[in-house]
């Protein structure tokens, strides 16, 4: 068992691991930007070292300080969190090759499903089907048209080395085409430093639903059931849930079976998340596998009463899989919102000091944040602030709670999300469980098309 | 004095820069804002009671004396995060010691990082005032290392 393990993160992600440690009776070391020298994980971690100035690229994704600092203080291990180096292929070869134990897969596993097209075509080769499209990347504009015209309209052209929604772009014609693949491959050259795209059918009323599996490294793999995660703005996720309401126990227990099995032919360990698009007639095409733990977790922690980041740390220091497949029993509705430093509307990001700050409670409430009154969101991160996650015996309850722990979350001094999510839970679409990847968009566009959505 | 009262003394401050300092004391609270040089006003309030206790603070002279001989000073900090050793090896003398005079580029000391020696060199040429740091301790991103007097 570890010692002692270093987190490699901040905000409420590293508070979430210091929880796990703590419970492990693990050591932490905090690391930490010139920004955060008074944030939460600093305090509550046994040791806290400054790695770098404000700038993310200069501290929490400086793998020298990082490396050092492991080795300064001398840990077993070190826990990614979700973001920054979580999905670095590079930064867990550095940590092989330092001998401390990166908490998640290998950088073998790390590097396959980070190459997005490599990963569809892998995943489809040993079972899992994907949405028709180009199996490459595409280079010219005939070789476009060709993929297009071969799958039909509408297409949508994706980042090779894409994520957080940047370098996507729909197209329902040839000129309009040849225009998104332009703006794409401009996109994706300017935030992945890799222009190559690649195109796949477009399905115009998807929902988002992903499969949290869990692999230790003895050759045991298990599922944990989907997470909905289809309330999305600009293909980032607002509000997550299980289990789905198009969901039986007779499609997961399908689904989840060949999950598993893919996973164990890939060798795959540690946690990890397939992502699946679904069609109207709950048909699943394989997305892409987040090689770490995501935001949205507690949600799965809430409907199986599973640990998952303590989980995920007894896996790397080579226990077997504390559960079987068939004891994990799905009970009740969970639903998480994310409460973000954002304008509602515009969605533009609201750094700022919270001036005052109170969290629900009650029955059925999880609030994981490292915010607090006082606290200043500085503008160098991402704008996640809190997490409220509630779980309910029905999806109704569920909704009703987290209504209610809104409307009694206090947050003045940055604008959030708040004023947002109560307008999705008291939509009757949303309330109907009639949700797809595009509903926000929608609800946000002029009334027409909300009173037709309705 | 409520938050929003707090906010609109800071703004009057803040945007009249002919007020270098302002003092307040009222029903128990007493507030003392000061312009820094990077524009931002810094806030300090105590309550009457502590400032009872150590009357020595409201005297002007002495904290205006110490800002004088920080202000002397020029720290060294770490550029990264590693171990600090003041020689090129444990046999070698120093690099530099107390009442040293040192050039611009002069190397001050070494920071181990992944099995790497770095070599700190001086920003500033002066006298070395103080090594703030024991040879063989671990350093963190932005720790202080020498208090130079710049010549």
């Amino acid at each position: 068992m570890f010692r002692k393990i270093l987190v490699a993160n901040r905000g409420e992600i590293a508070l979430r691991i210091i929880y796990a440690c703590k419970e492990l009776g693990i050591k932490t070391v905090a690391v930490f930007s010139e920004a955060d020298r008074h944030a939460l994980h600093v305090r509550f971690a046994d040791e806290a070292i400054c790695i770098g100035p404000s700038k993310s690229s200069d501290s929490y994704l400086n793998i020298p300080n990082i490396i050092s600092t492991a080795e300064l203080s001398n840990v077993d291990a070190i826990h990614p969190g979700y973001g920054f180096l979580s999905e670095s292929a590079y930064f867990a070869e550095v940590c092989e090759a330092s001998r401390i134990k990166f908490i998640g897969p290998s950088s073998e596993a790390i590097r396959l499903m980070g190459d997005k097209a490599r990963a569809r075509s892998e995943m489809n080769r040993i079972g899992l089907p994907v949405l028709p499209g180009s199996a490459d990347s595409i280079h010219t504009d005939k070789e476009a048209i060709a993929t297009a015209e071969a799958i039909g309209y509408p297409v949508i052209i994706k980042a090779v080395a894409g994520g957080g929604g940047r370098g996507m772009r729909v197209a329902h014609s040839r000129n309009e085409l040849l225009s998104s693949l332009k703006t794409a491959q401009a996109e994706a050259a300017s935030a992945f430093g890799a222009p190559q795209c690649y195109i796949e059918k477009f399905i115009e009323r998807a929902r988002h639903i992903e499969i949290q599996v869990m692999a230790d490294e003895h050759g045991n793999a298990i599922h944990l059931g989907e997470r909905e995660c289809s309330i999305q703005r600009r293909h980032q996720k607002l509000i997550e849930e299980a289990p789905s309401v198009i969901m039986t126990p007779e499609l997961r227990a399908e689904v989840g079976c060949r999950v598993v099995q893919a996973i164990k032919k890939t060798g795959y360990t540690n946690v990890g998340t397939l992502e699946f698009l679904v069609d109207e007639k709950r048909q699943f095409y394989f997305m892409e596998m987040n090689t770490r733990i995501q935001v949205e977790h507690p949600v799965t922690e809430l409907v199986t009463g599973i640990d998952l980041i303590r989980d995920q740390i007894l896996i790397a220091a080579g226990d077997r899989l504390p559960h079987r497949q068939e004891d994990i029993q799905f009970r009740g509705h969970a639903l998480e919102c994310r409460i973000n430093a954002e304008d509602p509307v515009t969605h533009r990001p609201s750094p700022g000091k919270i001036t005052s700050w109170y969290s629900p409670g009650g029955p059925g409430v999880r609030v994981d944040t490292a915010a607090h009154a006082e606290y200043v969101v500085p503008p160098h991160y991402d704008s996640l602030i809190a997490k409220l996650i509630v779980h309910g015996s029905t999806r109704d309850e569920a909704i009703r709670r987290m209504d209610r722990a809104l409307e009694m979350f206090v947050l003045e001094g940055v604008k959030c999300t708040i004023p947002l999510h109560r307008q999705i839970l008291h939509n009757p679409a949303f309330r109907k469980g009639n949700i797809y990847t595009k509903f926000l968009e929608h609800l946000q566009e002029p009334r027409v098309r909300a009173v037709e959505m309705a | 004095m409520n938050l929003k009262e707090l906010k609109e003394i800071i703004d009057i401050v803040t945007s009249n820069e002919s007020i270098e300092e302002l003092e307040i004391e009222k029903s128990g609270v007493r507030l003392r804002i000061r312009r820094s040089s990077n524009h931002v006003g810094s806030v300090s309030t105590a309550s009457v009671a502590s400032i009872a206790a150590s009357p020595t603070i409201t005297s002007a002279p002495a904290p205006s004396k110490v800002l004088a001989e920080t202000e002397e000073l020029f720290y060294i900090k770490s550029p990264i995060v590693g171990t600090f050793y003041t020689a090129p090896n444990p046999d070698s003398e120093p690099f530099v010691s107390v009442g040293d005079m040192v050039e611009k580029g002069s190397v001050l000391c070494i920071i181990e990082a992944m099995k790497l020696m770095n070599e700190i060199e001086s920003e500033v040429a002066g006298e070395i005032v103080s090594v703030l740091v024991e040879n063989g301790q671990p350093v963190e991103y932005g720790e202080r290392l020498f208090a130079i007097r710049p010549r």
